[in-house]
């Protein structure tokens, strides 16, 4: 049960991050880095680190993107292809 | 869980490093290029933190009730500054990405090149 | 060129992949990363620093140089942050149609600015003073259970920069009192600094613990101490970056 729990967040990670280099929407890339980095802190709970799950889920996750989506909001918010 | 010989958790962090580079290699948008970089970052942590894992051991808290096996705690206290030292990379870089967009007008890298 | 960069990341994959596959599998209670300073620490740590939690005392104790300089980063990142010119100070180019000074301001392109939902507003002023507890809880606790100065400082940040969005910075600056912001966001080095010294004074080793028994109550005081300067600076530099950011 775990291992697959395990499998399955592993598998949503890599898409997360697969989507985060599809999106040409700035403002939509950051908000998918955000879930990332939450998934990313629920694998670090299940692994014994509550700690660092904590620190990123407000850090990471948290004040990250809020410092990206202030970027966004001063230049622009449209990636060039 | 071990396929081929390598450890698929391993396996994965090392796939979600290499789309993090991708992004900081080919992408021409200076904020895709710090996504990137932090995907990569966020990888590498998770390689530590698992690297730092025991099956069925508890957090490393050494409390009444808990044990007899514990999670190694170097990797996590490493972690730990690992996250704060990359969200003062990440203030900085994006202060001069502000910047940047300010005298040129754009964060494209390919717009940028050749620009006085 | 283009086909250079992804020479890159083939080049990287292969290389991680090789240096993955020698390594034994994750989890296993005999790999090498388990059976060295990390054992000791689990089998000594609570006896030689009265922290039960043990990521807290190899941050302060065992790796406390590490830790002082990581609270120095964060400070400079902030000074670095601060000090680039602020807003429309932007050098002028010739022959561009637009001037720079145009491309910051509330005018521009990308500065819709957006109402916060009044559902949204009210959730975060709601759950404000919970989460200002539980950022504490972990400041005080952190010794015994999960938390510790920088989760307190992330959380005590987070909810600033929450509170700060659905109020408007000005009401939510007055949470930091003006005239000590100075000092506040230094608090972290400050505060190291300080215990390092004295626990130079007490042992003749900077960031020294007295290891005697009887400074049981003094070794805490020092801790906690270090704690909260981290907590705090830590908070106001990640409310400060996202107010240097934001205006």
């Amino acid at each position: 049960m775990s291992q697959l729990f395990d499998a399955l967040l592993l598998l949503l990670l890599i898409a997360t991050a697969i989507t985060v280099v599809r999106a040409t929407d700035l403002v939509a890339a950051v908000v998918k880095f955000g879930l990332y980095s939450l998934m990313m802190c629920v694998l670090w709970q299940h692994r014994g680190a509550p700690d660092v799950a904590i620190a990123e889920a407000a850090v990471g996750a948290g004040v990250t993107s809020v410092l990206f989506l202030l970027t966004v909001a001063r230049t622009t918010r449209v990636e060039k292809p | 869980m071990v396929l081929f010989g390598v450890d698929v958790d391993y396996l994965a962090f090392v796939v979600l490093f290499c789309v993090g580079l991708y992004m900081l290699v080919r992408k021409s948008n200076l904020l895709k290029k710090l996504l990137g970089l932090n995907v990569m970052e966020t990888a590498v942590f998770a390689f530590l933190v698992t690297s730092g894992m025991i099956e069925g051991a508890d957090p490393p808290i050494r409390t009444a009730g808990t044990g007899p096996l514990f999670a190694n705690p170097i990797p996590h206290a490493m972690v730990l500054t690992g996250i704060v030292v990359a969200v003062s990379v990440t203030a900085v870089a994006l202060a001069l990405i502000v910047q940047i967009h300010a005298h040129y007008g754009t964060i494209e890298v390919d717009e940028l090149k050749g620009l006085p | 060129m283009r086909w250079l960069g992804l020479a890159l990341v083939v080049v990287a994959a292969a290389t991680l992949m090789l240096g993955v596959a020698d390594l034994p599998p994750h989890g296993a209670h005999d790999a090498p990363v388990h059976t060295h300073v990390g054992a000791r620490y689990l089998e000594r740590g609570v006896a030689e620093t009265g922290m039960r939690n043990l990521v807290t005392a190899v941050l302060l104790v065992y790796r406390g140089f590490d830790t002082f300089l990581e609270v120095v980063v964060i400070f400079s990142a902030l000074v670095a942050v601060v000090a680039l010119p602020r807003g429309r100070a932007a050098r002028s180019r010739d022959g561009d149609d637009q001037p720079p000074a145009a491309l910051l301001t509330r005018e521009g392109p990308a500065q819709e600015r957006i109402s916060v939902s009044p559902v949204v507003a009210f959730v975060v002023q709601l759950l404000g003073p919970f989460i200002a507890v539980f950022a504490l809880a972990s400041l005080y606790r952190g010794h015994v259970s999960p938390g510790g100065g920088f989760q307190s400082a992330a959380i005590f940040g987070a909810l600033f920069i929450a509170l700060a969005l659905v109020q408007g910075r000005e009401r939510a600056a007055r949470l930091v009192p003006r005239g000590a912001r100075v000092w506040l966001q230094a608090l972290g080095p400050l505060s190291f600094a300080l215990i390092g010294g004295v626990g130079w004074v007490l042992t003749g080793a900077f960031l020294g613990y007295p290891a005697e028994a009887a400074a049981y109550a003094l070794r805490e005081a020092m801790v906690v101490a270090v704690e909260i300067g981290i907590a705090v600076g830590g908070a106001v530099i990640l409310a400060q970056l996202f107010m240097a950011m934001e205006g």
